[in-house]
């Protein structure tokens, strides 16, 4: 759940250290989000203050049916789908991932008792970097909106302007993909440890 | 319920989402399923792995120059407002 926010009164009237506390508060989650799908810092540091400014250009226009920070979380995925958009590179996202499910998960060896610290050096870091890539942007929002920044299925369903079913469908889709990704890596890597003396 | 099955409710399982009976169902299939299990298991620490991975916020040496840019902004526009 997201923690509580500023007044929305306390930010129209400019105080300074609402606009602060609002900082503090929501910048490195938008950073996170932003980064996340651009996987590039300058380019969510951009996000980051586009976010805040647009938002608070736009206060009168909140209509307090969201949360502020779900808002902000709005203004932010927009921002970044539209800068994905602009890269010529870039195959445009979908608006809806495509229907269906993921194949049935395939790599079934055990890595869940691996020590963290096996699972989390170099090379198993680099494998989270490149599973999370290939995911596309739109379950990764929902990826990380949920898992990572813990927000619960109604915030992440408002931050994105989907239905909560449409959240749980993208969830499931990124879990599992993002396993199978890391399953056939870490399962790999368990199995090696076993056979060793 | 069957190993197909399981997978389509695993993610509202982990969220403790699914009715009682639907939840019922995904345990008796997952006590005997050591695959399905293993799915699961997997899928919780996948979870896990990225969320204490992927908590790095805006570099603390970007984050005050950040700030400082938005309130100059922020400046600007309430000047530029004031103008005629």
């Amino acid at each position: 759940m997201l923690p509580p926010t500023p007044s929305i009164e306390s930010l129209r009237a400019g105080d300074p250290q609402a606009l602060a506390a609002l900082f503090e508060i929501h910048a490195d989650r938008v950073y996170r989000l932003a980064f996340g799908l651009l996987r590039e810092r300058q380019a969510a540091e951009d996000v980051v203050q586009e976010t805040f400014l647009s938002a608070m250009t736009h206060l009168a226009q909140f209509e307090g049916r969201s949360s502020l920070g779900t808002w902000l979380y709005r203004v932010a995925y927009n921002a970044s789908l539209t800068r994905l958009r602009a890269r010529p590179s870039e195959p445009l996202p979908p608006d809806e991932p495509e229907p269906g499910e993921p194949p049935l998960p395939r790599a079934l060896v055990e890595w869940d008792q691996t020590p963290e610290e096996m699972l989390l050096d170099a090379e198993g870091r680099r494998q989270l970097e490149a599973a999370i890539t290939t995911l596309p942007e739109t379950l990764r929002a929902a990826f990380i909106l949920r898992d990572v920044e813990e927000l619960s299925t109604q915030e992440t369903a408002e931050s994105l302007g989907i239905s909560e079913g449409a959240v749980k469908v993208r969830l499931r889709r990124a879990r599992l993909l993002l396993r199978e990704h890391l399953a056939e890596y870490f399962g790999a890597r368990a199995a090696q440890k076993e056979g060793e003396p | 319920m069957n190993c197909e099955e399981l997978i389509h409710y695993l993610s509202d399982y982990i969220d403790n989402g699914l009715t009682e009976k639907l939840r019922v169902d995904a345990e008796e299939h997952l006590a005997t399923c050591r695959n399905c299990h293993v799915v699961l298991d997997t899928t919780r620490q996948t979870i896990v792995l990225f969320r204490e991975t992927h908590r790095e916020g805006i570099p603390v040496d970007r984050r005050s120059a950040l700030f400082g840019q938005l309130e100059k902004a922020m400046a600007a526009r309430r000047s530029g407002r004031g103008m005629p």
